[in-house]
């Protein structure tokens, strides 16, 4: 709705820094201090109690761009942000554009199709695992007496498919929430007008809801997106990244080779050049968002 | 609100509306059906083709409810769970919306897009980048395992998304009012505490709402920076692979019992919602 506002912006003097500058600093010393003894650390090897032992040039960096498995588990994130987040948005789209069209009983549908919002990943993950087993399992019983039989638990497709069925589960709603509310901003002079010119619905929200929303729909994909890039509860949860390694994502390999193994040298280096591959996608996607923005 | 399209729409439409709804609340429904029933199923029973229905085809037992609920590291990870994203919540909410204001209404010399768009960066860094300094930090401070530290570390991460979405919001309140109440010598921080907040209650029921359930839901950090004592429900469960193995009946108990103080604290403040959920709902 960018073209409503009116833009007359002030001055503002002391008070808009008195306003802006503890959230400013607080990042800046929460996030971008530690950035760079994160990029110190890259640089050395750790040792657990002893701290910093020494510093090591690009080893780290070496280690983790000729492994194996950290390309692996960049693969892995990929592959689920492509599927997701556009099933999501699609989803997320037509469930908000049908629930605000306002039919009797809208109500109770926007609070059960948000719901899963309030639910624990974690939680969600392990209740997967009997979705997905061949014994008993909620969807795997059903599609094995249609003829079809997924490995889900046993192979690393498998196991991406239904951690990314999960996905969509449980974060449609984000999407279905947020769109909404920027549907239900639009005012309904412009639907009055709409119907007159439109042949049909499919008109309707193709040429007014979906430009009006996109507003707010972008910076809902965009949040969406940078969450799902640092995935970690639901794969996790669900196959504690096997069978092997084969379903780590990112943030489950980083997390556990900081986290348990305390290699905080090569964890933060990992950290750094990931930092470094999402940074150019984000940009791009920023990019769109300034214009959207301004 | 009906809309113009539903009143509209002949009998055929309507139906097709009412399918397509009624699929998406099946579709949502069907785990927490699916977690209900296997919360009152022993773990043979889990993994064994067609117990679906209880009572006819397996016998229900309340065992894996008794467990978790009499178990005090329950309630003790449930307390430190409601603390910890009620503290996020308002901690966030009193530094991102000030600047969020100052944001929407002020010009600065970098461009207040570019500025909100850095508090955005922030949430790009993968989580260990910022796990490792957070846990050296979180050490040296004495914090590891306690409220306080969560709070310090979910603030900061949830800070972004207050910004962003609040600085919408102020951005669609008309500044007519404030206008007029400018000309009527109110001061700035007047206008903003009086005026432009009341206006924009239901964004700050949205940022409160996400903010909330996203800190609830963490479970990355929570694990890192607890060890026992300020774990929270989150953490507990992710947890309980490593010490017993998965225990699916427990887990589906906790998926049931995980929804509801988010679920609570949303119908709470839902009351102050004028119009649903909406984004810049106020315009003038």
């Amino acid at each position: 709705m960018a073209a409503l506002r009116v833009e007359r912006l002030e001055h503002g003097g002391f008070f808009k820094y008195a306003l802006l500058l503890p959230a400013v600093i607080w990042v800046f010393a929460f996030t971008f201090l530690p950035l760079i003894s994160v990029i110190r650390f890259s640089f050395s090897s750790y040792v657990m109690g002893e701290g910093i032992t020494g510093f090591v040039g690009f080893d780290n960096y070496v280690d983790v761009l000729t492994s194996g498995q950290f390309w692996q588990s960049i693969f892995v994130t990929v592959v689920y942000v492509i599927f997701a987040v556009p099933i999501e948005l699609v989803l997320g789209f037509l469930a908000a554009w049908l629930v605000n069209l306002g039919a009797p009983g809208s109500r109770t549908f926007r609070t059960i199709i948000g719901s899963p919002l309030f639910t624990l990943e974690v939680a969600i993950g392990y209740l997967g695992v009997t979705f997905f087993t061949d014994q008993g399992g909620l969807i795997a019983v059903p599609l094995a007496a249609l003829g079809i039989h997924v490995p889900w638990m046993s192979t690393a497709f498998g196991g991406i498919a239904g951690a990314i069925l999960l996905d969509i589960w449980r974060w449609t709603s984000f999407i279905f929430i947020i769109v909404l509310a920027g549907l239900s901003g639009i005012s309904s002079e412009l639907y009055d007008a709409a119907v007159l010119d439109a042949k049909n619905h499919w008109q309707v929200m193709w040429h007014l809801a979906v430009p009006l929303a996109w507003p707010v729909t972008t910076i809902a994909v965009l949040l969406r997106t940078v969450e799902c890039l640092k995935t970690f509860a639901i794969p996790f949860a669900l196959t504690s990244g096997g069978p092997g390694t084969s379903t780590q994502t990112f943030s489950a390999m980083d997390y556990l080779t900081t986290i348990q193994f305390f290699d905080f040298g090569k964890g933060s280096a990992m950290g750094i050049v990931y930092l470094i591959l999402v940074s150019v996608v984000i940009a791009t996607f920023f990019q769109q968002m300034r214009r959207r923005l301004t | 609100m009906i809309t113009i399209l539903w009143t509209r729409a002949g009998f055929w439409s309507r139906f097709l509306v009412y399918v397509l709804l009624v699929a998406a609340a099946v579709f949502t429904i069907v785990p927490f059906l699916w977690a209900a029933i296997n919360s009152v199923k022993t773990l043979r029973e889990t993994f064994q083709i067609g117990a679906f229905i209880p009572f006819l085809q397996f016998e229900p037992t309340l065992d894996s409810w008794r467990e978790v609920l009499a178990d005090p590291q329950t309630s003790t990870a449930f307390l430190n769970s409601c603390v910890i994203s009620a503290g996020t919540t308002i901690f966030a909410l009193i530094l991102g919306v000030p600047a969020a204001y100052s944001l929407a209404r002020y010009e600065f010399p970098i461009g207040s897009s570019d500025i909100t768009l850095w508090f955005l960066s922030q949430r790009v860094l993968p989580p260990a980048v910022v796990l490792i300094p957070f846990y050296l930090l979180l050490v040296y401070l004495h914090l590891i395992d306690t409220w306080t530290g969560l709070i310090l570390c979910y603030s900061t991460f949830n800070l972004a998304f207050v910004v962003v979405i609040m600085r919408d919001i102020f951005r669609d309140v008309s500044t007519e009012i404030e206008d007029a109440a400018k000309v009527e010598g109110a001061t700035p921080w007047q206008i903003f505490w009086m005026i432009a907040l009341p206006l924009s209650l239901d964004g700050l029921v949205v940022s409160s709402v996400l903010v909330f359930a996203f800190t609830w839901n963490e479970a990355l950090f929570a694990s890192a920076l607890t060890s026992q004592a300020a774990t929270p429900f989150s953490a507990l469960v992710l947890a309980s692979r490593s010490t017993r193995g998965v225990d699916f009946n427990t887990a589906a108990v906790n998926t049931l019992i995980g929804i509801v103080p988010p679920v609570i604290f949303y119908l709470f403040v839902q009351r102050y919602l004028a119009r649903g959920l909406s984004f810049g709902a106020v315009k003038g």
